[in-house]
């Protein structure tokens, strides 16, 4: 009983740090309509500069994720303004095939930059440490991952439902054309929604590093499964997507504990069951 | 013009064995095999709009039905026949299921399908061989019992058989993109409400292109075997999906022969990049980006404008 | 009255046009609209936004020229069309084909054989080559897929003209170039690949004479570990074991060589927990508490190069190196340089109190030959990091190739196979011996858990356990292995 109430902790602290992967790309596609493949890339550069600035550079911890959270923001921006607001106006098809090109290109751009091995900082001594919890030990970083998940949920709750931005924002999602007809400068609108996304994937990638190596296509890996977890929860809703990020993440735990054979199979089963259920993702519609 | 231009190709590459390396005569059949997979592909993405991330699963059950056949019994014919009913029948069922949608979720329910055949591929070790995948398979005779028999053990005469299924499966697909069943599928994508009201049945000929789409893709798998001697699960991993999608990108989407001609360019960029430096992925990563931008049509639109005509 | 100029980025989609010229009077012309001159873009009103999406003669222009650049890219570099076949030694350049992986979390151990490789090479070529001939490396990724691996082999042997294939990380990869050696009739030397089924399958059983390995196989991480930790003198109560292991053949063959030969030695043990995770794991949090949970004394590793440094960091967070029960935590390929950088700070701080084992199947601080000491010196002098086993062995196969091409004095492929048969030769790694049943390099590599040695920047290992070879290595006829889960 115990370990099964312990491995659906750890399920949640999985699930958090997908919830945080996922947060993004579904906010970029409900207001933009875009799928950011890219989105994995963000998160990647995230790690990349989270580790230099940190693990490098000495910098401190929190001050090093803060700057690599701006700097993914700036190329975010760039992102957007250079090459994602040609293609609005085209096939969804061509829409992924963009952004899986950025994937590619980052990808390799990392390998030249940073060297390509798999690298990782020192583990910040705050992090070291567990808590007693169901009669096991629980990392304190994984609760800190538990804690910044739900935070960020918070604070995004709170700027979609109660400020005037966050109501412009929702306005333009659902009806694009009436929002820029009273006067909403749609494409500054889209490039600070694409901008809050990439700084939620570098959040993402940052808060990663004193547990997970960076390296070149991490990005990619991820991608999939933030993806499935995106159409799981409906595309475009954030509730959809903390949901549909928590199912994954203690399933796939209960599965590794419980039934290791299907493990591979688990994430995609889901997916398979729950659109064939309710096409449209959980919350969506 | 052009039918002189198609049947300076076909002789062309009947004579290649004769003053082409090995390694040339390889690379075609992987052209060709690419092409197929490509073809299949772009009826459902170019013809009827959906676009499809898990055709490698269906070309991984034509690879391993042929595989498994041809472990047993040494006939390529029925190992290839084996290959492309299989798949036929798997991408029938998994249709069933994801007609329904569009778009967005089309394309991520297919990518789910096509994952979980990996995932399966990769588990069932005592089906599949697991990770490691079947290996040892013969390149077995092409034979119809009682009439004859041909050995076709060399790298040449394999070369014939996949040329002369490629050229016959291509033609086929031509008379049937240029009959009804094509212009109804052009209709579909174009404008879906319209069709209804026409009276076509559009989940129906959706499931029809996804079942074509599905055999080509496993007539593709189902030559790899016997040239390879090996099936790994890799080949049913989404990576090996995109590269009938960026083949298709690369060569036209919107017109006939655009997935052929990309299959060429795209296998022979890849060939040539990975020979000089090892950042292969930025420099597709580029060019994707760059048709993508510029040249939505593909190399097709080049000489024919947006129209693509043939 | 002026467009909204924000309908731009609205996201309409695009209707193409047909290719086909419909029947008329079809039910095609109906669909697909009478408009035959249909531009692309259905629902461009204006030339300002029909330009957005046609393609103006300066693109196609541009695009046509790129098409000729491209084409002549082919044509300067094609292969030459008649191939000819390996001239006798009297070639100019003796070509090496090497493949590793050079992507993902394990770039480093394909990138160190071809490191190692290169050292090897540029040593020969400054002593004047290989009987007057030089040598030469074209180093490919393999991306750790079976089908590209077959694929650049191919492209090496009958494009470029390569003699020798050495390398290869990955155990499916390395069985599936195997088989065809014989038909390209060329020799390949694997130099990381670790799954035994490569020498007891391939060459002893199925007779595939053309491979060699010049590394330790999967005996190094089940069969060594298993006899050290049978001791019941030095590790009591080391009774209940649990796995995380790599979920492909490496993982698989590796914890089962494990049980199987710890079974007999040690009856009493008990397998409680084992759990597998596919290659790109980046969490190992749940396989950590699931294993946990059934209170091991020994926790048995597979995951490697990056892989391997997640799974210990997040076992450290986890507590698993507190944890009181738990003794020994072994990692059988814990002498990665990645793994001891990685891991240097917390030895420091003595965090794993000595219950971190490692082993490979070179390392670089343990042999006091001048063999081995001038080879560390000029690896890090050329490349910047400390040697481990894929790199060493890589230029263990050059020299080997080097000492079989001077005793036969031809590259015919039966002649070197031959010669390197029952080849011995001191090298770094220590006095490697090529035994002829299935040509796997026969040596020894110890075990050892990870100190800090001033001498380095980074952790070494040390605490050394040495096992000789023949004592952990299988010896003919072999018995297969069952695979138990």
């Amino acid at each position: 009983m115990e370990t099964l109430a312990f491995q659906g902790l750890v399920g949640l602290s999985l699930a958090m740090y997908l919830w945080l992967l996922a947060a993004g790309l579904t906010i970029v596609f409900g207001v933009l309509g875009i799928l950011n493949f890219a989105h994995g890339s963000l998160f990647m550069l995230g790690a990349y500069f989270a580790f230099t600035f940190y693990g490098l550079w000495g910098i401190n911890f929190w001050l090093a994720i803060l700057l690599s959270l701006l700097t993914v923001g700036i190329v975010g921006y760039l992102m957007e303004r250079l090459f994602l607001r040609h293609i609005y106006h085209l096939d969804h098809a061509f829409q992924l095939l963009l952004t899986f090109s950025f994937i590619l290109i980052f990808d390799d751009v990392a390998k030249m930059v940073w060297g390509g091995v798999a690298k990782i900082p020192a583990m910040p001594s705050f992090f070291e440490g567990t808590f007693s919890v169901f009669g096991r030990l629980f990392p304190i970083y994984n609760i800190f991952i538990i804690g910044s998940g739900l935070l960020v949920a918070l604070v995004l709750w709170l700027l979609f439902e109660k400020t005037w931005w966050g109501k412009i924002v929702r306005a333009s999602a659902s009806d694009r054309e009436m929002a820029s007809a009273i006067g909403v400068n749609i494409p500054t609108l889209f490039t600070g929604v694409f901008v809050l996304g990439a700084m939620l994937a570098a959040l993402g990638g940052a808060l990663g590093t004193p547990v997970r190596v960076v390296a070149p296509g991490i990005g990619a890996a991820m991608i999939i499964q933030a993806f499935i977890i995106t159409v799981i929860g409906g595309l475009g809703n954030l509730k959809g997507a903390f949901v549909g990020a928590v199912i994954v993440g203690v399933l796939s735990a209960y599965g590794i504990l419980l039934f290791p054979v299907f493990e591979l199979f688990l994430i995609f089963v889901i997916m398979a069951i729950v659109l064939m259920v309710k096409p449209q993702g959980l919350f969506g519609g | 013009m052009k039918t002189l231009t198609i049947l300076l190709l076909v002789v062309l590459l009947s004579l290649l064995p004769l003053f082409a390396g090995k390694y040339i005569l390889y690379m075609t059949i992987h052209i060709l095999l690419l092409s197929l997979f490509s073809l299949g592909f772009n009826l459902l993405f170019g013809f009827t709009g959906l676009l499809s991330f898990g055709q490698a699963g269906f070309y991984a059950v034509g690879a391993y039905a042929c595989a498994k056949i041809l472990l047993s019994v040494p006939s390529l014919l029925l190992g290839i026949l084996g290959g492309v009913v299989m798949a036929g029948v798997i991408s029938f069922l998994l249709g069933l299921l994801s007609i329904r949608h569009t778009r967005i979720y089309f394309s991520m329910l297919t990518l789910c399908f096509g994952m979980m055949i990996f995932s399966l591929a990769w588990k069932w070790r005592d089906m599949t061989g697991g990770d490691d995948g079947l290996v040892g398979i013969p390149r077995a005779p092409l034979e119809i019992p009682g009439l004859w028999k041909i050995n076709i053990a060399t790298m040449e005469s394999y070369y014939y058989v996949v040329l002369v299924s490629s050229l016959l499966a291509i033609y086929i697909f031509y008379r049937l993109v240029n009959s009804p069943l094509g212009l109804t599928l052009q209709g579909i994508r174009d404008s879906e409400t319209r069709a209804a009201c026409v009276g076509i049945s559009v989940r129906n000929y959706r499931l029809i292109s996804f079942t074509i789409a599905g055999l080509y893709a496993g007539l593709a798998g189902a030559l790899l075997p016997p040239l390879e001697n090996t099936v790994a699960p890799t080949v049913a991993h989404w990576s090996h999906s995109a590269e009938p999608v960026l083949a298709t990108l690369l060569g036209g989407i919107y017109s006939f022969a655009g997935p052929i001609v990309g299959s060429f360019l795209f296998y022979i960029i890849k060939d040539i990049i990975v020979r000089f430096t090892e950042y292969w992925l930025i420099c597709l990563g580029v060019i994707v980006l760059v048709l993508v931008l510029g040249f939505r049509g593909g190399v097709a639109s080049i000489f024919y404008g947006k129209g693509g005509r043939e | 009255m002026e467009r909204l100029k924000t309908k731009r980025y609205w996201p309409q989609p695009i209707s193409p046009e047909p290719y086909f010229t419909p029947l008329k009077g079809s039910i095609g012309e109906e669909l697909c609209g009478r408009n035959l001159q249909a531009r692309f873009c259905e629902g461009a009103l204006n030339n300002q936004e029909r330009r957005l999406c046609e393609m103006s003669t300066r693109q196609k222009l541009v695009g046509f020229f790129c098409l000729i650049f491209f084409f002549l890219t082919i044509i300067v570099s094609a292969p030459a069309f008649a191939q000819p076949a390996a001239k006798p030694l009297g070639v100019e350049v003796i070509k090496i084909g090497g493949m590793g992986i050079m992507s993902g979390p394990f770039l480093i151990c394909g990138r160190v054989i071809m490191q190692g490789a290169q050292l090897a090479i540029e040593e020969i070529n400054a002593a004047g080559g290989i009987l007057g001939s030089k040598l030469e490396l074209k180093f490919m990724d393999d991306e750790l897929k079976p089908a590209v691996g077959v694929k650049n082999t191919r492209y090496l042997v009958t494009d470029w003209g390569a003699h020798f294939i050495i390398g290869v990380d990955s155990s499916g990869v390395a069985m599936a170039i195997g088989e065809i050696m014989p038909e390209l009739d060329r020799i390949y030397i694997s130099t990381h690949a670790s799954t035994h089924r490569l020498t007891e399958e391939l060459v002893y059983e199925k007779g595939i004479k053309h491979i060699f390995r010049t590394t330790t196989p999967t005996y190094q991480e089940g069969i060594l570990p298993a006899i050290i930790f049978s001791d019941r003198t030095k590790f009591p109560g080391l009774t209940r074991w649990a796995g995380i292991n790599c979920d492909y053949e490496y993982g698989y063959v590796s914890w089962s060589l494990f049980q199987h030969t710890l079974k007999k030695l040690r009856p009493e043990v008990e397998f409680v927990a084992s759990t597998y995770a596919p290659f790109w794991t980046m969490d190992f949090t749940p396989h950590i508490s699931a294993v946990m949970a059934k209170k091991p004394d020994g926790i048995f590793t597979t995951p490697w190069a990056g892989e391997g440094v997640q799974l210990a960091r997040q076992a450290l967070i986890m507590g698993v190196f507190d944890d009181p029960t738990l003794k020994v935590y072994w990692h059988p390929t814990g002498v990665t340089t990645d793994f001891l950088e990685a891991v240097t700070t917390e030895v420091k701080a003595d965090k794993f109190k000595g219950k971190l084992w490692i082993s490979g199947r070179y390392v670089h601080n343990w042999l006091d030959i001048p063999e081995n000491k001038s080879f560390v010196k000029r690896f890090v002098e050329r490349w910047g990091l400390y040697p481990f086993h894929p790199g060493q062995g890589a230029y263990d196969a050059i020299y080997f190739i080097k000492a079989a091409l001077e005793k036969t004095r031809s590259l015919e492929t039966a002649k070197v196979i031959k010669a390197l048969e029952g080849m011995e030769m001191m090298t770094p790694g220590g006095l490697k011996y090529i035994r002829p049943e299935d040509h796997q390099a026969v040596y020894t590599a110890p075990a050892g858990r990870p100190v800090i040695d001033p001498a380095y920047p980074i952790a070494v290992m040390g605490h050394f356990h040495v096992i000789p070879a023949k004592d952990y290595f299988r010896h003919p006829p072999f018995e297969p292995i069952k695979i138990i889960k």
